[in-house]
C-alpha cells in the first residue's frame, strides 16, 4: 500500500459519520458496505487479509460518489483507497466477473457495453458537418453513442454551430476501467492521439464520467468542459423560451461534489423554467447508485439506491433533469413518478 | 464443531442473511472508534425481541460473549467484542413504534438513529434533548446503554432523564419490562436506571419509552473570546451561579478553533485562547434575556463578545463543533486524532484548576492537548492527535491520557461524563468508585451467572 494510501486510511478515525450518508450502505446495511467498513477492509489487505468474496464485495459496492469524502471531519479520501485497492488487486489478477467482463469488452470492442455495430453512427446527416480541424472537440462516450444516439445527434448539431467537432474513432475514454481498477492507457492514447490531430484546445462532453476522467485522469494540458457548461455561457445565442414547467436537478456525483460544476446546469434550467431542488443536492446530492461499477457489478444494490434516489423528487415538478446518461439510465430504472429528462432534452424543448 | 453448531442455530433464528461469519464482516465489527480491538465469531443483525431472546438464551446455554452494537460510534470499546462471541448489531431494529404526542411519549426500537428520530419528531413540534456530537449516526440504543448526552446537557440532563421503561432480554433469555408509561413510579427499584448506562453487560435493550419535550420557540448562540482557557472557565463557573441555565456552554480552545476554521472557512471563529458558545433557548424574551446577561456577566473577563447574526450562522457553528472532534485530524496531514483520556468530568468549581493541569500535563509530555467539551456541566474533551505509526507518541499519548484521569479522579471527577467506561477506562473504576464496584460486580454477578453479556467491560 502507497504511504498516502495509508496515510488516508489512518486519518479515518471511524467516527461513522459516513455510515449516516453512504448511500450503498443504506441498501445493504452490514457495516463492510459502509466507506469506514472499506477503509477497514483496506487496511486488512494490507495487512495479509486474504481475499475473498465478502473482501471483494465491500471494495466493489462503492459507487465512487465521494459523499463520504465530502463529509468525513477527519479529512480521510475513502475514494481514492477504494479505486487504489481495486487496481491492486486487479494487478494480482484478483477481480470479479463483472470486471473482468468491463475490461474485455472495453479493451476488444472499444466500449464496455460489448456493442460492436459503428459507433458513429448516432451523426446520421451530420456526418457532413465533421471537420478534420477545430478548436472543440465534443466527446459523445460510449453510453449516449450507443444507447442515447438522437440525443447524441442533437446535441452536436447544437454545438456544431460553436465550431465543434467530433472523433471520428472515439473509443471509451477509460473511466469504467479505471473506476474498477484497471489500467485505461491504451484507449486513453487513441483518444489522445486524434485530439491532438484536431487541434482542439477544449473537450466538451454530456457525460459526468467521461468529464472527470478526461479532466482528472488524462495527460496534458486540454480544457475539458461539461456540454452544460459551454452552453451556459452561450444562452443568448440559444434564443431560448420560457417554458411553464417546474423540474427538479439531479448532480451527477462526478459533475457536481467531483469536480465541482453545479451552477452550469442550473443555469440553464433557470434561464428556461422554474427549479425546485431534490432534497439532497449540490455537495450534499445523494448517488443515483450507478458509477463505479456498481451498476454492472450489482444491479440490484443499484436499482435500491436509484429507488432512494427518486424519492428525493418533490412533489409538484413536470420532469427530473439531470446532466449524464449513466445517471438518467439508473434514475429510470429507480421509477420515479416523473420522466427523466438529459439536460440538453429541455433545452431543446425551450428552442421549438 | 461447536462453531458450525452455534451457527446453524443462530441462522435458524434470524435467517442467513442475518448472520455473518465472512471475513470482512468480521474485520469491520473489531472496532468502534476507540482503540479497543476484539475479532467476534459472528455478527448477528436480529430484527425482533423474540430473535434476540433466542440468541441470547442459545449464547446462555453455550456460554458464548454476546455483545450488542448500535452504530460502532463508541469512544471506549463498549460494543467491541473483547473476549470474541457474538456481536449483534442492532441497527435494523430501527421503528419508531408508537409516537404518543399529547403525552410527550415515543416508544422506540433501539437501532433508530438519534437524528431521524428528531426528524420524525420536529413536524410535531417536539424533539428528543440528548444530541452528542455523534446524533447524525449514533443509535438510541446505544445512548441509552452509555447514557450519553451531548451538548445541551447543561440544561436538559443526560439520556437517563429521558427513559421511562425498557424492555430488556436477560441473561437466559428471559424479556421483561422495567418502568411505565407513568411519569412516577415507586413501585420497586427503579431497574430502569439500572440499565441505562449499564452498557450491555446486564441485559440487552430492545425496546424504550421515551419522554420527549417541546421544541423551544427561540434559540440564540453568543460567542465570548478569551485570553486562555482558564478565563473562560472563571467565566462559567461565574454565569452559572448567577442563576442563567444556557441550553449549551461550549469551550473550544485556540487549536480547535483553527480545526473549526480549518473545517469550514466560512465560520470564521474569533482568533482567541479559548471561545466560549452560549446557546440559550426558550420564548423570544427569555432569550434575549440570557444572552444579555451572559454578556454582562462575561463583560469583565472576555476579550470579544459576539452573537450569531442569524439562524444559518448558529446551524453552521453548531454543525461545525458537532464533529470537531474528528475535524482536529485535518490540522496535520500526518496526524490523526485518538480519542483516549478524552471525557473527563469535574466539579463545576474545580474547571479552571483542572484546565490549568491539562495544560501543565500538556508540557510535561511535550504533546499538544487540545480543549473542548461541555464545560457548562463540568465536562472536558481533552484531544489529542499522534502519528499513529510512531510508537513514542503512542507512548507519550497513553502517559498523558493516565495522567489525565487520575488528575480527575483526584479533585472529585469522573474519568467518563458521558462517553461510557468500555474496556478504555475499566481500570480506572475502582480507583474512582472504590467499594462502589463491589457492588457493580455483586449485581453482574446476580444478573449474568455466566458472565456472558459484554465482557471485560466496565470493570466487572
Amino acid at each position: 500500500m502507497n504511504e498516502s494510501d495509508l496515510r488516508s486510511i489512518l486519518k479515518c478515525v471511524r467516527c461513522g459519520t459516513c455510515r449516516s450518508v453512504c448511500p450503498v450502505f443504506d441498501v445493504i446495511g452490514w457495516e463492510s458496505a459502509s466507506s469506514r467498513g472499506r477503509m477497514l477492509v483496506a487496511h486488512g489487505i494490507s495487512q495479509g487479509m486474504e481475499v475473498d468474496e465478502s473482501v471483494f464485495d465491500s471494495i466493489n459496492t462503492c459507487t465512487t460518489c465521494g459523499l463520504c469524502e465530502q463529509m468525513c471531519p477527519s479529512g480521510a479520501s475513502p475514494v481514492k483507497v477504494v479505486e487504489n485497492v481495486r487496481h491492486k488487486l486487479v494487478l494480482q489478477g484478483k477481480m470479479t466477473d463483472a470486471q473482468k467482463v468491463l475490461r474485455f469488452e472495453a479493451l476488444d470492442k472499444g466500449n464496455p457495453l460489448g456493442e460492436t455495430k459503428d459507433r458513429m453512427s448516432w451523426l446520421g446527416d451530420s456526418k457532413k458537418d465533421v471537420k478534420e480541424k477545430a478548436d472543440y472537440v465534443f466527446f459523445a462516450g460510449c453510453l449516449a453513442s450507443y444507447r442515447y444516439p438522437e440525443l447524441t445527434k442533437r446535441t452536436f448539431d447544437i454545438l456544431k454551430k460553436f465550431e465543434v467537432t467530433v472523433l471520428q474513432e472515439e473509443v471509451c475514454c477509460g473511466s469504467p476501467l479505471l473506476r474498477t481498477g484497471s489500467d485505461s492507457s491504451e484507449l486513453m492514447s487513441k483518444n489522445l492521439e486524434q485530439i491532438k490531430k484536431i487541434g482542439a484546445h477544449t473537450i466538451i462532453t454530456g457525460c459526468a464520467g467521461c468529464l472527470t476522467t478526461l479532466k482528472n485522469d488524462y495527460p496534458g494540458d486540454v480544457k475539458v468542459v461539461h456540454v452544460a457548461e459551454f452552453l451556459a455561457d452561450r444562452l443568448e445565442e440559444l434564443d431560448l423560451k420560457k417554458l411553464d414547467l417546474k423540474v427538479t436537478y439531479h448532480d451527477p456525483c462526478h459533475l457536481g461534489r467531483c469536480n465541482g460544476i453545479f451552477d452550469a446546469p442550473r443555469k440553464i434550467i433557470e434561464s428556461i423554467c422554474d427549479l425546485e431542488e431534490m432534497k439532497s443536492n449540490r455537495e450534499k446530492s445523494k448517488c443515483c447508485g450507478a458509477g463505479g461499477g456498481v451498476l454492472k457489478g450489482y444491479p440490484e444494490l443499484s436499482l435500491e439506491i436509484s429507488k432512494n434516489r427518486v424519492e428525493e423528487i418533490p412533489k409538484d415538478v413536470d420532469y427530473l433533469v439531470t446532466a449524464c446518461p449513466l445517471c438518467r439510465t439508473n434514475l429510470k430504472r429507480g421509477g420515479p413518478r416523473v420522466d427523466v429528462l438529459d439536460i440538453i432534452d429541455l433545452l431543446e424543448m425551450a428552442m421549438g | 464443531m461447536r462453531k458450525s453448531y452455534l451457527l446453524e442455530n443462530l441462522q435458524e433464528i434470524v435467517g442467513t442473511e442475518r448472520v455473518s461469519t465472512s471475513a470482512a464482516e468480521l474485520y469491520c465489527y473489531s472496532c468502534d472508534a476507540s482503540q479497543i480491538r476484539g475479532m467476534p465469531d459472528f455478527v448477528v443483525r436480529p430484527a425482533s425481541t423474540e430473535q434476540v431472546s433466542k440468541i441470547v438464551r442459545l449464547a446462555f446455554e453455550n456460554e458464548i460473549p454476546v455483545t450488542a452494537r448500535g452504530a460502532g460510534t463508541g469512544l471506549a470499546g463498549g460494543a467491541v467484542a473483547v473476549d470474541g462471541g457474538i456481536v449483534l448489531d442492532m441497527s435494523s431494529m430501527d421503528r419508531i413504534l408508537e409516537m404518543d404526542l399529547d403525552y410527550l411519549q415515543v416508544i422506540i426500537e433501539p437501532g433508530i438513529v438519534q437524528e431521524k428520530l428528531n426528524d420524525a419528531l420536529e413536524p410535531h413540534g417536539l424533539f428528543f434533548p440528548p444530541d452528542p456530537g455523534s446524533s447524525a449516526m449514533c443509535t438510541l440504543g446505544g445512548l441509552i446503554a452509555n447514557n450519553g448526552s451531548g451538548m445541551r446537557s447543561v440544561k436538559y440532563g443526560t439520556t437517563r432523564n429521558y427513559v421511562l421503561g425498557l424492555e430488556v432480554v436477560m441473561a437466559d433469555g428471559t424479556v421483561i419490562n422495567t418502568g411505565s408509561k407513568v411519569l412516577k413510579s415507586v413501585a420497586g427499584y427503579s431497574l430502569t436506571d439500572l440499565f441505562v448506562g449499564s452498557e450491555g453487560t446486564l441485559g440487552i435493550i430492545t425496546k424504550a419509552t421515551l419522554k420527549v419535550r417541546a421544541l423551544p420557540k427561540e434559540r440564540s448562540v453568543l460567542l465570548a473570546s478569551f485570553d486562555d482557557p482558564e478565563l473562560a472557565g472563571k467565566a462559567v463557573v461565574k454565569v452559572l451561579s448567577s442563576g442563567i441555565v444556557p441550553s449549551a456552554c461550549e469551550i473550544l480552545d485556540r487549536n480547535i478553533i483553527e480545526a473549526i476554521n480549518t473545517y469550514d472557512p466560512n465560520i470564521g471563529l474569533p482568533q482567541a485562547g479559548a471561545i466560549l458558545m452560549f446557546e440559550v433557548d426558550g420564548t423570544e424574551n427569555s432569550v434575549r434575556e440570557g444572552i444579555e446577561m451572559i454578556k454582562d456577566v462575561c463583560s469583565s473577563l472576555a476579550t470579544s463578545i459576539r452573537a450569531a447574526s442569524d439562524k444559518k450562522e448558529r446551524d453552521e457553528i453548531w454543525a461545525a463543533r458537532r464533529l470537531v472532534g474528528a475535524a482536529v485530524s485535518r490540522l496535520d496531514p500526518l496526524l490523526t486524532r485518538v480519542y483516549v483520556g478524552e471525557d473527563i468530568g469535574v466539579p463545576i468549581k474545580e474547571l479552571p484548576g483542572m484546565l490549568h493541569k491539562v495544560r501543565e500535563i500538556s508540557e510535561e509530555f511535550d504533546l499538544p492537548i487540545m480543549t473542548y467539551g461541555h464545560i457548562g456541566d463540568g465536562n472536558l474533551h481533552t484531544g489529542m492527535c499522534i502519528d499513529v505509526l510512531d510508537d513514542t507518541q503512542w507512548d507519550k499519548l497513553n502517559k498523558a491520557a493516565d495522567k489525565i484521569h487520575r488528575t480527575a479522579i483526584s479533585i472529585g471527577g469522573t474519568v467518563t461524563a458521558e462517553h461510557g467506561v468500555g474496556s478504555a477506562r475499566a481500570e480506572y473504576l475502582g480507583l474512582e468508585l472504590g467499594k462502589a464496584l463491589d457492588v457493580m460486580i455483586l449485581i453482574k454477578k446476580a444478573l449474568d451467572p455466566k458472565g456472558i453479556l459484554n465482557p471485560g467491560k466496565m470493570g466487572v
